[in-house]
């Protein structure tokens, strides 16, 4: 018969075995917990910002999802950003946001203005505006739009009209031009006096050395082929280099940043030819001199341009033929216009064309004249000018659906439960060996 | 097609072709004194056509009264509004002819009012120097006419660019001549008809 003693002895065993059971199992519990990785968090667009903060001083929480129906704020995007990069994992999914770019530049012409560009969906209507108020409204017809306004105070801002959750667009303008002027090389003619003229009345100081006889030109300003008062050299036909010095000249000024607009057939001239887009063919008659409003440029003659490398950019073409083309020189940028008689089109074109002649042959000048441009102070941490863009750089692809959280772990009350009954078993054990007498 | 092209202006009312043989003897002196690409014969163009616009400088001369049409008006407005240039010569040389009266109040309506223009504008050094402004003609210094020597001639500007230049000197009578007659002066009179020609094709 089994004694007192002895039944006491196996329930000690017991309480021994079952501590030690519930000792493994909380080893157990938190190992598999470490092996997990941490714990997922999740929070919605409104909830952001005070769940930034909570995961942020939360030490398990190292799988974070975001469900965004409304972008975050550019400090939110660069708090989940910084997330990544401690080491959690960020995730987002996105409802309908509409993507939105803004940019905003400074232009190379001498009257001034800016031009803020804009890239929204098709249909889109987006409204654009600066401290002062609005500037103008467009509807997207295309993947990108552009207006030109005189001048933008502070940053601007464009937001898509009816789409709340998609947060507006912001940029400024990161500096200011001064444009220099131009200078006009060629032989005394229509097409210098009519393009002189054309940049005169869009602002643009010209300079100019016209060829009339041999040796002879007539002079207008100071040509000075330098980019502290010089920004482009329009040469526009293959006398407008009178010796090789000039043209060396020309290369220099262009190599060091200075713009070169080769007209008609000034890329046939050797000194030149090195720094042209291309060469020119021979020269196309146009069908008919009929100044249509919608391609006026087609009633010009014109020298098709045979592209002389991978580094040319063209710009416009005709027929299946290039017509205006562009590379860079060095520090500079040559654009080459095939087109010759431009005059043609301010004299004989329909209404509006002495204004077309002369806005066409004033972007030109710009688009290859040297930038003397001067930084404007601004503060980018305020601008996001391109917020779902910047979401994706940040934070990746969004997931789509939501991944599943993982099973939650042990509640904490649990563990603690589990705690006391292991402290109370060895309680228990200890106690029945000292009354029974044993050590 | 050549750069140049000397077109002269053919309006309904007065004598237009009053001075056939200029064209051909500026022609000449163009080809002479300069590499300007002309060309070698010259054109007649209507005041009333758009045709206008493919000459972008156009002389008038005449001595009878002058009455412009309507379209001509409305075409010399566009002209001149797009860049081009007129030369008017009163081939009188009489400011109390009739020519000049009618013509000056034509100009006035279609384009604006002439004023004189400054001895020493731009013109009178595009090639040939002349201090002293316009050079006297044969008709003047022999009391031909209004008996005046006129000092100044007129101009309508636009942009700072001469649009209209309108002459009282009659030219038209002193560069009428054959080319070839050149050899037997001693100094070419047509000099001043180079500058005309070189301002309106740089300016």
């Amino acid at each position: 018969m089994r004694s007192r003693v002895d039944g006491r002895v196996v329930l000690e065993w017991a309480l021994r075995t079952g501590a030690l059971a519930l000792l493994a199992w909380m080893i157990w519990l938190s190992l598999a917990a470490r092996q997990r990785g941490g714990e997922h968090r999740a929070a919605t667009s409104a909830a952001l910002a005070d769940s930034l903060a909570a995961w942020t001083l939360d030490p398990r929480a190292d799988s974070v999802h975001v469900n965004i129906d409304q972008l975050p704020l550019g400090a939110e995007r660069d708090w989940l950003a910084a997330l990544r990069r401690a080491g959690a994992a960020v995730s987002w999914s996105a409802g309908a946001t509409t993507p939105l770019a803004l940019s905003v530049e400074a232009l190379n012409d001498p009257a001034g203005g800016v031009r803020a560009r804009i890239a929204a969906p098709v249909g889109t209507g987006v409204i654009v505006s600066d401290s002062l108020g609005v500037l103008d409204t467009v509807v997207m017809v295309g993947p990108s739009a552009s207006l030109r306004a005189r001048a933008v105070l502070g940053a601007a801002r464009a937001a898509a009209i009816g789409r709340t959750k998609s947060p507006a667009a912001s940029a400024a303008q990161r500096d200011s031009l001064a444009p220099r002027g131009a200078v006009v090389l060629g032989r005394a003619g229509w097409e210098s006096k009519f393009v002189i003229a054309a940049l005169e009345e869009s602002g643009w100081e010209v300079s100019a050395r016209l060829a009339v006889a041999p040796g002879i030109f007539v002079r207008q300003g100071s040509v000075r082929l330098d980019t502290a008062s010089t920004g482009v050299v329009v040469a526009l036909d293959s006398t407008a280099a009178r010796d090789a010095r000039d043209a060396r000249d020309v290369e220099r000024f262009v190599r060091s940043g200075g713009g070169l607009v080769l007209a008609g057939d000034a890329a046939r001239s050797a000194p030149f030819a090195r720094l042209a887009a291309g060469t020119p063919g021979a020269r196309v008659r146009p069908a008919a001199i009929t100044f249509g409003d919608s391609a006026p440029r087609r009633a010009l003659g014109f020298y098709p341009i045979t592209a002389r490398g991978d580094d040319v950019v063209p710009l416009e073409s005709r027929d299946g033929a290039l017509a205006v083309a562009a590379r860079r020189a060095g520090g500079g940028r040559v654009v080459q216009v095939g087109y010759d008689e431009s005059w043609r089109w301010r004299l004989q074109g329909g209404s509006g064309a002495p204004e077309a002649h002369r806005g066409w042959w004033s972007a030109v000048v710009a688009s290859a004249a040297y930038r003397a441009a001067g930084e404007l102070p601004r503060d980018d941490a305020a601008l996001d000018p391109a917020p779902l863009a910047a979401t994706y750089f940040a934070l990746g692809e969004p997931v789509v659906p939501e991944r599943a959280p993982p099973a939650p772990p042990p509640r904490p009350a649990l563990r603690g439960w589990m705690l006391l009954a292991l402290l109370a078993m060895l309680l228990a054990e200890w106690a029945s060996r000292r009354t029974r007498g044993s050590t | 097609m050549s750069d140049f092209v000397f077109a002269t202006a053919r309006y309904e009312s007065g004598d237009w072709d009053s001075a056939p043989l200029v064209p051909p003897n500026i022609i000449d002196t163009i080809a002479r004194y300069t590499s300007i690409d002309v060309a070698p014969t010259g054109v007649v163009v209507p005041l009333s056509s758009p045709d206008l616009g493919r000459y972008p400088l156009v002389f008038l001369t005449g001595h009878l009264p002058v009455r412009f049409t309507r379209e001509e008006r409305e075409q010399l407005a566009r002209f001149i509004e797009r860049g081009g240039m007129l030369f008017v010569d009163d081939h009188n040389h009489d400011i109390d002819g009739a020519f000049h009266k009618t013509a000056t109040e034509e100009i006035r309506r279609s384009v604006g009012p002439l004023a004189e223009l400054p001895n020493d504008h731009p013109l009178y050094s595009a090639f040939f120097h002349f201090p002293d402004g316009p050079p006297n003609t044969g008709h003047e210094l022999n009391g031909w006419g209004d008996n005046l020597l006129h000092e100044h001639l007129l101009a309508v500007q636009r942009e700072g660019r001469i649009a209209v230049l309108y002459s009282n000197k009659d030219y038209s009578s002193e560069w009428g001549y054959h080319p070839d007659n050149k050899r037997f002066l001693a100094v070419d009179n047509t000099r001043f008809a180079v500058n005309i020609v070189v301002y309106a094709l740089t300016r």
